[in-house]
């Protein structure tokens, strides 16, 4: 290959770059915030008569059965703002992608609907939404309600975790322990936990708590791939502990319980929300759950005693008549409520802009959509609620578990400050 | 012994269960004397006169023009989730080639590829941070860093050379699974390096002065930010790493380690030392993964274990299997569809029939991508054992004849 030739395509090719350019669509013009009929100015995410809001998903990853939950009642949501008129006369969409928890996937979905969306109303999986967060705060600035419980995504006004975060619960969930299971100064409690983020986020909380209240935590970390509890069984009660925290996936917490009941070693055991699926109460180890198992929860269980969950649970029934009823759908419809409220309240402002819709949110304090907690999301440093509900599986009741005690916050929890 | 050593003595001849397309031309009795494809007329041999308008009426010529213009081009109009995706693709197709070294032409399996990624990726975040946010951080130039961490990756697989000098085949491929494990487990513990499961942020590249991050840039009226500034980087990137795998497989090198694949003893009886071959040959595969790490670092903006994990390895394999293995052509042409793939059918989930809207049940996007790869792997294995890179060199060799 002579090197005229090549140099002459080189010039050609650039000079021809340079006039292609000249026309690009991408190519800025000027024009800020549009003003819509009735003042209302409108931004990015807003076009023609519809609200667009994303939600990144995972519905054939680890965490398919909560994506899927969350996303049927944030749509099902969604479908009766729109049948109720909208937001400020608009339509709300909601455009969903699946990441099925692979990073490379979450991250190009958030690329992709980012221009496209007001904001998101769900994000699964807290390392995808770490991942995006200097984008989130630094240009984009968009809402973003993560379906995940990890303290480390506090302190930005951006991205605002709904409900306790799992250190919050974990101090809740021993609490309970401690006054009600009769756990004094000096025990020694388990805690298996998996690697990774939020098995990790709820032991910083049970370390907390321990450290208060004179107990010892004895550590269990597993991996998801590890589903079988029996040698952390025997390790705990090779050491001697009173009680377990669990902070795993519900299988674990399944063998766990069943191991250790098969094995004579009646303590008693509380996971985290995300440790229970209705699912587990047909297994073999449903009477040792039903007999030894607690779940905290940021919320009331989806069978909850209240008007509102009945009508959701209603509702939810109507629209997806096969799918099992399970506090994802609550996790879901929680948010989805929260970003509703925040459009309505932006609407009242005047202001459907990114900006409008964030500043909005912090002025809500004590929103309550008769789940048992009130949230209150004036301050991004911290969750919207310290309250955990404390739950126990029940076969007969609707989505698995009943109320053993109402939503209540500990004083240790109170006091707690959780580091971003 | 019951293999004759007589039979490999055409190290190039096909035979043994790999057989790929190498990137080496054809014997010069299947190609036509003339032509700019000729193994003489590509390099120094001055082409004769009247060679120039044959080429500027040979349609090749234009294809190729418009493939180097469009690539540059694509900044200026495509929107940041493309250019995502296409430097997703141009760091697996960087990746993609270094365990085609390895794998397709030298014949040694690797399932660790996703480690050495790893090393690129969390090396040049801990060489380039500033240890601001409390993790280690040497704060060293960040084009430094980026060195540094393909280094570090070669390192690591020069420090697994006694391993990979001795075994073969599925010995091997168990053995770097192994590295997989052990790196995941270092990822999600060695809390002061890799920042856990959260992982930890990436400082953006910074070359002469200009810094590859989402500040806005205005280039012809168009606005320059991390996406479009990187796309050139990665292109680069891929280039060099392209143009140098050929040259090694096209040299000494490549003879060798395409005889180390087709047959191992009868290689060592003709003087190539094969430990050392294939010890060299996986240092040079791991840095390609290095630099592929450094390079979705940067697109990423933020490394987490998540991603580094043995399906990131089987994708790598699966890349060079649906390209065409022993090629660079292939490792690309692999990389781009299984990078692509899933992205495509994700955004594109709304259009296209059989695949159902999230959340409503039937087949979601996510797993129509994993059957749709799946049937390729499949398909390839069956119909084209060269993969993509082999239906396009079929197609030369059958065309170029008939331009005469």
């Amino acid at each position: 290959m002579n090197r005229t030739y090549g140099a002459r395509a080189a010039a050609g090719a650039l000079a021809a770059l340079l006039v292609l350019a000249g026309c690009s669509s991408k190519a800025k013009d000027d024009g800020g915030g549009d003003k819509a009929a009735g003042g209302v100015k409108t931004g990015e995410g807003i076009s023609g008569k519809t609200i667009t809001l994303g939600a990144l998903t995972d519905l054939t990853g680890v965490y398919a059965t909560l994506g899927k939950s969350v996303t049927q009642a944030q749509q099902l949501y969604v479908k009766q703002l729109n049948a109720a008129g909208g937001v400020c006369g608009y339509k709300v969409a909601l455009t969903v992608r699946d990441h099925g928890y692979d990073p490379q996937k979450a991250v190009a979905g958030y690329t992709e609907l980012e221009p496209k969306v007001l904001g998101f109303a769900q994000f699964i999986g807290s390392p995808f939404v770490a991942a995006v967060k200097n984008r989130i705060d630094g240009q984009d600035k968009d809402l973003v309600l993560p379906q995940a419980w990890s303290s480390a995504l506090l302190g930005s006004s951006y991205i605002r975790v709904i409900g306790s975060t799992y250190d919050i619960e974990t101090i809740n969930a021993v609490d309970f322990l401690i006054n009600k299971k009769g756990l004094k100064k000096g025990d020694k409690i388990g805690h298996v936990y998996f690697e990774g983020d939020y098995g990790e986020s709820a032991l910083v909380g049970s370390k907390h708590i321990a450290q208060e209240a004179g107990l010892t935590v004895v550590e269990q970390k597993i991996k998801p791939t590890d589903n079988d509890m029996t040698a952390q069984v025997a390790a705990l009660k090779q050491a001697g502990v009173k009680a377990i925290v669990i902070s795993a996936g519900p299988r674990q917490a399944a063998s766990l319980v069943g191991v250790a009941a098969a094995g004579g070693f009646d303590v008693p055991v509380i996971g985290n929300n995300s440790a229970f699926a209705p699912q587990l109460l047909a297994t073999q180890a449903g009477p040792a759950l039903m007999k030894n198992y607690y779940v905290a929860s940021p919320s009331l269980p989806i069978g909850a005693d209240t008007p509102e969950a009945k009508k959701l649970v209603a509702d939810y029934k109507a629209a997806y008549p096969s799918d099992a009823l399970d506090n994802g759908i609550v996790a879901g419809w929680t948010a989805a409520s929260a970003f509703g409220e925040a459009l309505k309240k932006a609407c009242a402002n005047k202001d459907l802009t990114r900006e409008g819709v964030d500043k909005a949110l912090l002025t809500i304090d004590s929103f309550d959509i008769g789940f048992g907690t009130v949230q209150n999301f004036t301050d991004p440093a911290a969750p919207s609620s310290r309250e955990s509900v404390i739950l126990q599986p029940d076969k007969n009741a609707t989505g698995g578990m009943k109320v053993v005690q109402e939503a209540a916050v500990s004083k240790e929890a109170e006091a707690y400050t959780p580091q971003a | 012994m019951s293999e004759n050593p007589a039979v490999p003595q055409r190290p190039t001849a096909p035979g043994g269960p790999l057989r790929p397309e190498s990137d080496e031309p054809a014997p010069a009795g299947l190609r036509p004397p003339s032509g700019t494809r000729a193994p003489g007329g590509r390099r120094g041999v001055p082409a004769p006169p009247g060679r120039r308008r044959a080429r500027l009426t040979d349609p090749r010529t234009y294809v190729r023009a418009v493939g180097v213009v469009l690539p540059l081009a694509f900044p200026f109009y495509l929107d940041r989730f493309w250019l995502q995706a296409g430097l997703f693709a141009m760091a697996a197709a960087i990746g993609a080639i270094g365990i085609n070294l390895l794998t397709g032409a030298t014949g040694q399996l690797s399932m660790g590829h996703a480690f050495f990624l790893a090393v690129g990726a969390y090396g040049y975040c801990v060489f380039a941070a500033d240890g601001g946010d409390g993790l280690t951080g040497l704060g060293l130039p960040t084009w430094l860093a980026a060195v540094l961490a393909v280094l570090v990756a070669g390192v690591a697989g020069g420090l697994f050379s006694p391993i990979s000098g001795r075994l073969s085949g599925a010995y091997l491929g168990i053995a770097t699974l192994a590295l997989v494990f052990i790196g995941q487990h270092v990822m999600f513990n060695a809390h002061d390096l890799t920042g856990g499961a959260n992982g930890r942020d990436v400082p953006p590249l910074n070359l002469f002065g200009l810094t590859f991050d989402d500040r806005e840039l205005v280039v012809a009226d168009v606005p320059f930010g991390s996406a479009e500034k990187l796309w050139y980087a990665g292109l680069l990137a891929l280039l060099v790493g392209a143009q140098f795998a050929r040259g090694v497989l096209r040299g000494r090198p490549g003879r060798a380690m395409n005889a180390i694949r087709d047959h191992r003893i009868a290689a060592g009886v003709l003087g190539v030392p094969v430990a050392r071959h294939r010890a060299a040959v996986f240092v040079l595969s791991s840095m390609y993964a290095g630099l592929a790490g450094v390079l979705l670092a940067l697109v990423f903006q933020r490394t987490v274990p998540d991603y580094f994990g043995i399906t990131l390895s089987l994708d790598y394999l699966a890349m060079i299997v649906i390209g065409g293995l022993g090629s660079v052509s292939g490792a690309v042409a692999g990389a781009v569809f299984v990078s692509l793939l899933p992205q495509l059918l994700t955004r594109y989930s709304d259009a296209l029939p059989f695949i159902s809207a999230p959340g409503t049940g039937g087949i979601a996007p996510g797993e129509a991508a994993r059957f749709l790869y799946g049937a390729a792997v499949v398909l390839v294995v069956l119909f084209l054992p060269g993969g993509l890179a082999r239906v396009a060199a079929r197609r030369r060799v059958r065309t170029e004849p008939g331009e005469q």
